[in-house]
């Protein structure tokens, strides 16, 4: 028992000893000794001998007087109690965390009788302000913010150990450092800073701002805000999330472009150089910012209008514009294919100028669930657009029906036909899946022809049978069928369909209506009857939106009794005759879905 | 073991190692303790503060011409340059702490009075002590380095 006190009592001191030994040992009073002595080896004179042996090692720390943290914080920067020989041009070759702090005339520093003097001195502007990481921290892997949860790491110099590897090497390098020179030096072409510059324009030109916002910049809404994510997001992430966003967040509709690792670069530099309120700016500026920009007059018209020469025929004007800008790093014209939305090679053909000039204005107003965004340009670029567009009226050359399926369905539709197109994931309604025996074999054939013929409104299935002769369009279901379909169309069992809805349109058949669909259908169609219900992710083909307005208004009763009626083969949908509802509940369905997309309208 | 323990204790012949190990529960406990309480007394005393650094850099002797006095007030120093000869005079009155300035006579105390000379030795006014000087020296990169921590002889000049 005494044995046992005693040895417990000797670990009890030993471990005091190395506790309070290790506090006294750290590794910037190490690099400090380091410095010292080579400091001492190099001294000329005895006065600067005395000064550095009577020097002990110091904890030394900057107080940033001049300007705030990202957070409004004091910015204290205490990197130099290992980073010692950062003014000292004598350790320019030494090892680190002894070593020099380049002087580079591209900071601004300049040669003075032979001396290089700094543009920016550390003691007024810190470390942490250009290079990141947590100026508080005393060991190298705090300093650096290397641990996860430290918010601002090093700039591109620090990996952490959660970063995926494959990203990790893109996002190192000094140059990312520009992202937090563009943090004070906002001038929009301001040299030090080439791939702020770039990742600007490459926010423009790639369409970036017209989904999101960045305060004095772009007003889209349909992503998040970018004004304040350089400070909410490290690098890794913003270019894991340009390169995959679905990666990072399952649900995100954004597209992935197709942009070269130099311009993720750009992006990721400029979008980390957006932290809201700049150093540059007082509160007080950035709020007056915040309210001048409630009525946004996006520098995106602007940005747009500079790379247009003027003088130019509206056609031509509108080849830049489209060319130029945000169209192309989605569509499809001719060689150049942005890999997400719709070609438009044959637009002229397709569409009128109405119809162009409505969707460039509020693209939802065509196809209520497209993912293209209202860019908010000004209106005579529209016309300007829509009068290029209408210049594309050159039909493809006559092709065999093979040749035709790829170059025109098989975008969307898919090599295999299954549906999975390279868009097809961007566009909402999904394209059929041509493969869907059950669903193709129970259909007429004059349903089909129709819809290749005459376009889907609604959805992005255009009309065909403008581009192509009839004997074209034959041709091309004729391939579908045999190569897709493998199946010979059944035999119809007649159906017993009211042409017209019997039930009278009326407040009370809409109410009634409603009480139905709300007991019988939200689970796939959803509350709102826009097919998000809380089945709906299960199933594909996906349950239809029942507020599209453009496609609903194109469907006659006939077709909604029959689907509802008797169910859709090879879907979800099932025979609500067979579940009890009378012929007069779908009537009184039927007007209550006609009612909200009259509303809708 | 009680049982062999206390066999032993009659025999008289373990109290020796009794002793020792006490000795020795002792010493650790004791040790630690005082290893705890100076590690506590130690560590009251934060090894930084957030106050402006006492060694700053003020510049290159180049900045400040023949017979300048320049007052930096936001480190509470002045720079006095004779000849080729740099000196930093705080400029904290040792009254009751006011930023004393610059005049023809030396330096005057806006509170209560207090004058002194250039060298800011008291000619006047109820300051008690004269102005202190502190230690500058020329860092390799050429600038001037004041440490308000090490004060030195009035009188006493850094060459450039």
């Amino acid at each position: 028992m005494r044995l046992a006190l005693a040895v417990l009592s000797l670990v009890l001191l030993i471990l005091a000893g190395v506790v309070i030994y290790g506090q006294f040992q750290s590794h910037w009073q190490d690099s400090q000794k380091e410095y010292l002595n080579q400091a001492l080896a190099m001294a000329k004179t005895p006065a600067e001998k005395a000064s550095l042996e009577g020097r002990d090692p110091k904890l030394e720390q900057n107080i940033v007087a001049s300007f705030k943290d990202a957070h409004g914080g004091t910015i204290v920067d205490r990197c130099e109690s290992c980073h010692i020989a950062v003014d000292d041009p004598r350790f320019d070759k030494g090892n680190e965390p002894v070593r020099t702090h380049p002087y580079l005339a591209q900071l601004g520093d300049v040669q003075k009788n032979g001396r290089w003097e700094r543009k920016h001195k550390f003691s007024e502007f810190g470390c942490t302000t250009c290079h990141d990481g947590q100026g508080h921290g005393l060991e190298k892997a705090d300093a650096h913010g290397e641990d996860d949860a430290w918010p601002y790491p090093l700039l591109g110099f620090t990996v952490q150990s959660n970063w995926d590897k494959s990203i990790a090497l893109h996002v190192q390098g000094k140059d990312y450092l520009q992202a937090n020179c563009a943090r004070c030096h906002t001038d929009k072409d301001f040299p030090g800073t080439p791939l702020v510059t770039r990742g600007r324009e490459l926010f423009f030109k790639t369409g970036c701002f017209g989904c999101h916002r960045i305060q004095g910049l772009s007003s889209g809404t349909i992503g998040p805000d970018l004004t304040q994510i350089g400070k909410e997001r490290k690098v890794d992430y913003l270019w894991g999330h340009i390169v995959d966003p679905r990666a990072y967040t399952p649900t995100s509709v954004m597209p992935k472009f197709k942009l070269s690792d130099d311009d993720r670069k750009a992006l990721v530099i400029f979008l980390k150089s957006r932290q809201g309120t700049t150093l540059a700016e007082s509160p007080m500026e950035a709020f007056k910012l915040d309210t001048s920009t409630i009525a946004p007059v996006p520098e995106s018209a602007a940005a747009v209008a500079a790379t247009v020469s003027a003088n130019l025929s509206t056609s031509a004007r509108g080849e830049q514009l489209v060319n130029g800008y945000a169209c192309l790093s989605c569509h499809k014209l001719g060689d150049h294919d942005g890999g997400i939305s719709p070609d438009l090679t044959y637009e002229g053909l397709i569409r009128d100028h109405d119809w162009l000039v409505s969707h460039f204005r509020t693209p939802r107003s065509r196809i209520p669930d497209s993912n293209m965004p209202a860019f908010g340009l000004p209106e005579n670029d529209y016309g300007d657009m829509a009068a290029f567009l209408l210049t594309r009226t050159t039909s493809p050359p006559a092709m065999s029906p093979a040749d035709t399926y790829k170059t025109l369905c098989a975008r969307c539709h898919g090599d295999k036909g299954d549906g999975k197109g390279v868009n097809a994931i961007y566009i909402d309604p999904a394209p059929r899946d041509l493969t869907l025996a059950e669903f193709m074999a129970n259909k007429p054939h004059d349903r089909f022809i129709n819809s290749i013929k005459n376009g889907v409104p609604g959805t992005s299935m255009p009309p065909w049978g403008k581009v192509l002769t009839d004997d074209q369009v034959n041709g091309v279901f004729s391939y579908v069928w045999a190569t897709y379909v493998k199946e010979k169309p059944r035999e119809l069992k007649p159906r017993k369909v009211p042409d017209v809805n019997p039930v009278a349109m009326s407040q009370q058949s809409v109410d009634r209506g409603e009480t139905i669909f709300q007991a019988r259908c939200i689970g796939c169609h959803g509350k709102k009857a826009d097919g998000h219900g809380p089945n709906s992710p299960d199933i594909s083909p996906r349950p239809r939106n029942l507020r599209n307005f453009a496609f609903m208004n194109s469907a006659s009763d006939h077709r909604l009794f029959e689907s509802i009626n008797y169910g859709v083969e090879g879907t979800a949908m099932p025979s609500w005759l067979d579940y009890g509802l009378q012929q007069n509940d779908v009537g009184d369905i039927v007007n209550y879905i006609r009612s909200m997309n009259k509303a809708a309208k | 073991m009680g049982a062999a323990l206390k066999q032993t204790d009659a025999g008289g012949q373990q109290m020796p190692r009794r002793k020792f190990l006490a000795w020795l529960s002792g010493v650790g406990l004791v040790g630690s303790t005082v290893a705890a309480l100076f590690s506590t007394y130690f560590f009251m005393k934060p090894r930084a503060t957030y106050g402006q650094p006492n060694r700053f850099r003020i510049g290159r002797p180049e900045d400040f011409p023949y017979g300048a006095r320049v007052a930096i007030d936001s480190k509470r120093v002045c720079i006095v340059r004779d000849g080729g000869k740099i000196a930093a005079i705080s400029t904290t009155c040792t009254h009751l702490g006011c930023i004393v300035a610059p005049s023809e006579t030396g330096f005057q105390c806006p509170c209560h009075g207090s004058q002194f000379d250039v060298d800011g030795n008291v000619t006047g006014g109820p300051a008690p002590k004269p102005l202190a000087w502190f230690q500058v020296s020329l860092t390799p990169s050429g600038e001037l380095e004041v440490d308000k921590d090490s004060e030195i002889q009035t009188g006493t000049y850094l060459n450039v």
